[in-house]
């Protein structure tokens, strides 16, 4: 697992090293070039200083900067300068004093052009040289009353001129100025790099935020909900609204679990719990023939009871499994509706009573035992859960070549949300006193049936009174 | 020792309050939170014991409630839901013991011996005053190691008396205490239970212990 931040952190500054790593090169590149050309320039200019003073007459080559007083940085000293002149580059005409015993190095340029080189100048310091290769200037008296007017001038010879002087002073240019960039660059890397250190950890804490309140929620505090600090950013409020209605359905399905967990246990520990009692108690009153009597005939309604449940389980397994299949035939629905009725309360009913609304002869194309099963437990929740005498009504309607059953019953102490849980396993209102017919199986058998059938079901609340149940997607029959 | 049981199956209340009565319980039967409300707002029980899914209104409501109402007897709950939550819910609400079914009964009737040696203050279940031994978990009195027959009832009065040693109970508390709603006890009963067991301790050569305070009641010093 890596940190976003470090990530970030890394990236950036990695980025910003190479960044001012190569400005820094390019700017040390372009501002040394142009320091060393305003050297070599002003070597250039010494030299052709040096080349104006030299001349050629009638006596030959005159150095005028060779004079005495003349030029005093080439006689030594301290820091002294050195020139060295050859004719035809090879004869040497004269050199600096400055040079003593030592000579310059020559390249060999050619006429009219000039080199610059680099050197080890004689007193050991580092240098940079100019060679340059020149006619040297003729001097031709045009004056006739001078004694020399007229007088032939030899012809001139290509002269090698090599100006040296010390780089020390360049150097020293050229290393502070890349100190002083190299230094500029550490310390706007080390600013940059604090800098983006705390921004982008201002720039995360939203992020941070949303991390430490995930962190703390956990399956005892699902209740929780993410809530933002401050303004909301774009990115974050999406991820944070996903994640609340991601902890909503999680709690949602939690409290489902334990609420089917817990109704599970009372419906299947219920029993087991009256029977070990009966037993252990029936051995407590062997000769109460009465009682023990009575004891049996509590085994045999606990294992009707226990059954009822095992087999509405073992259906759902079974739908759930896909091993269930609709098998439609015909069916005569209002006849067919009284026929389960009288099943379904089984000569009881409460003195309540099914009242039909369903066109005599409506034929409808439907899986008969699994439209019985459905009906039958429709029925028998409507008579358990509506009040004294309350008329139980069925209707069929034909709404767009589909019949549409709708059973419907006054409700007892129903609310809204009830109606969200009805369908999970079993769920109940309720439990009704010495009633153990209900297990909280039938709307979800219904439902699951309803699926196989590929049916609609839809169960609503009308202002908290009546309680309804929609089944739509019957075929009415094509033989009617 | 009066037990209040609250249990919505029919089944289980019946088989539940045979044991009970057998083991020598008193026991009033609800069958809802609000039944039991009411039994509990007019009689003074030692133990309620109580399932949590109840029609009408829940066990923790019950429970809730009773507490509210500075109701001091000791309450079992007797419930499917096995879950840690729960348990620390109804603990929570001042149950003072929880049985998750399905249960041994046996555990069942310990629970509440031992709730009640909770209530009188005395730990051992064998009481012995003067020589005589009454042990509430094999429900005999012995004297010089000899047991003394006595019937449930009388049983029933000499151990409510030795665990509340130097307290006198009217015939009307007696009754109250030691007989559930459903039986139609009077006050020449008591008096024919206790000089019946009075009797039978005199027959064993044990000394008198249940005295008569005239005007007032019995008590064993």
């Amino acid at each position: 697992m890596y940190s976003i931040r470090n990530r970030l952190n890394y990236t950036i500054v990695a980025s910003m090293i190479v960044v001012l790593a190569i400005t820094a090169v390019f700017l040390y590149v372009r501002v040394a070039g142009h320091v060393e050309a305003v050297f070599d320039g002003s070597l250039l200019n010494k030299a052709h200083s040096l080349i104006s003073l030299t001349e050629l007459d009638e006596e030959g080559l005159e150095f005028d900067f060779a004079e005495e007083g003349v030029m005093l940085e080439f006689q030594g000293g301290e820091s002294p300068e050195y020139y060295q002149l050859w004719e035809q580059g090879v004869d040497l005409l004269i050199k600096s004093p400055s040079l003593d015993e030592a000579d310059l190095p020559r390249m060999k340029t050619g006429l009219g052009s000039h080199q610059y080189a680099d050197l080890q100048l004689p007193d050991k310091r580092a240098g940079r040289l100019i060679e340059i290769n020149f006619m040297p200037r003729i001097e031709i008296e045009d004056d006739p009353d001078d004694e020399d007017y007229g007088v032939e001038v030899p012809p001139g010879k290509p002269v090698t001129m090599v100006y040296a002087r010390e780089r020390e002073s360049l150097d020293d240019t050229l290393f502070i100025i890349g100190a002083t960039i190299f230094g500029v660059i550490m310390i706007v890397l080390v600013i940059s790099g604090l800098l983006v250190w705390r921004l982008v950890g201002r720039g995360l804490s939203p992020l941070s935020n949303l991390a430490r309140q995930v962190s703390a929620i956990d399956e005892s505090n699902l209740d929780a909900r993410l809530i933002h600090e401050g303004d909301q950013s774009v990115e974050i409020a999406p991820i944070e609204n996903q994640l609340n209605h991601l902890l909503e359905r999680l709690q949602s399905a939690f409290e489902r679990e334990k609420r089917f967990s817990a109704n599970a246990a009372h419906e299947l520990r219920t029993p087991l719990a009256e029977l070990k009692t009966l037993a252990e108690v029936a051995k407590m009153v062997p000769d109460d023939q009465e009682q023990v009597l009575g004891f049996f005939n509590d085994v045999g309604e606990i294992s009707g009871q226990m059954e009822k449940v095992v087999i509405t389980l073992l259906e759902l397994a079974r739908s759930e499994a896909g091993l269930l299949h609709s098998d439609p035939e015909d069916i005569v629905l209002s006849r067919y509706c009284d026929e389960v009725w009288l099943q379904a309360v089984n000569g009881g009913g409460n003195g309540k009573s099914l009242v039909k609304h369903i066109p005599e002869g409506l034929v409808i194309n439907t899986d008969r035992e699994k439209l019985g099963m459905i009906l039958s437990n429709l029925f028998i929740n409507a008579v358990s859960y509506s009040p004294d005498q309350a008329e139980i009504e069925i209707t069929a309607e034909i709404r767009n070549d589909n019949v549409v059953l709708e059973v419907k019953n006054a409700s007892t102490d129903l609310k809204p949300e009830d109606v969200l849980h009805m369908k999970d396993r079993f769920w109940r209102k309720q439990k009704v006193q010495g009633d153990n017919s209900h297990s909280g199986l039938g709307l979800t058998l219904v439902e699951a049936l309803a699926k196989i059938m590929k049916l609609d079901i839809n169960l609503r609340l009308d202002n908290q009174q009546t309680f309804m149940v929609t089944i739509s997607g019957f075929h009415p029959s094509l033989n009617q | 020792m009066k037990l209040l049981l609250v249990e919505d199956s029919e089944r289980l209340q019946r088989s539940l309050s045979t044991g009970l009565k057998k083991h020598g319980f008193a026991v009033d039967q609800a069958f809802d939170g609000e039944q039991a409300l009411s039994y509990i707002a007019v009689n003074q029980y030692d133990a309620i014991i109580l399932d949590l899914m109840l029609p009408k209104i829940d066990g923790l409501t019950v429970l809730s409630k009773l507490r509210s109402d500075g109701k001091d007897c000791h309450v079992l709950i007797l419930s499917a839901n096995d879950q840690t939550e729960d348990r620390v819910k109804g603990l929570d609400l001042g149950a003072d013991d929880y049985l998750v079914k399905p249960f041994a009964f046996d555990e069942l009737v310990s629970r509440l011996r031992a709730l009640n040696r909770r209530r009188s203050g005395v730990k051992n279940p064998v009481i012995e005053i003067d020589g005589i031994k009454v042990d509430s978990v094999a429900r005999q009195v012995l004297f010089d190691e000899k047991q003394i027959s006595l019937t449930p009832h009388e049983y029933q009065l000499l151990e409510f008396l030795a665990r509340r040693r130097g307290r006198v109970f009217s015939h009307d508390q007696l009754i109250d205490q030691l007989y559930d709603a459903g039986s139609y006890v009077t006050r020449n009963a008591v008096e024919a239970h206790v000089s019946a067991l009075r009797k039978r301790l005199n027959s064993a050569g044990a000394p008198k212990l249940v005295q008569t305070r005239r005007g007032f009641g019995y008590l064993i010093e």
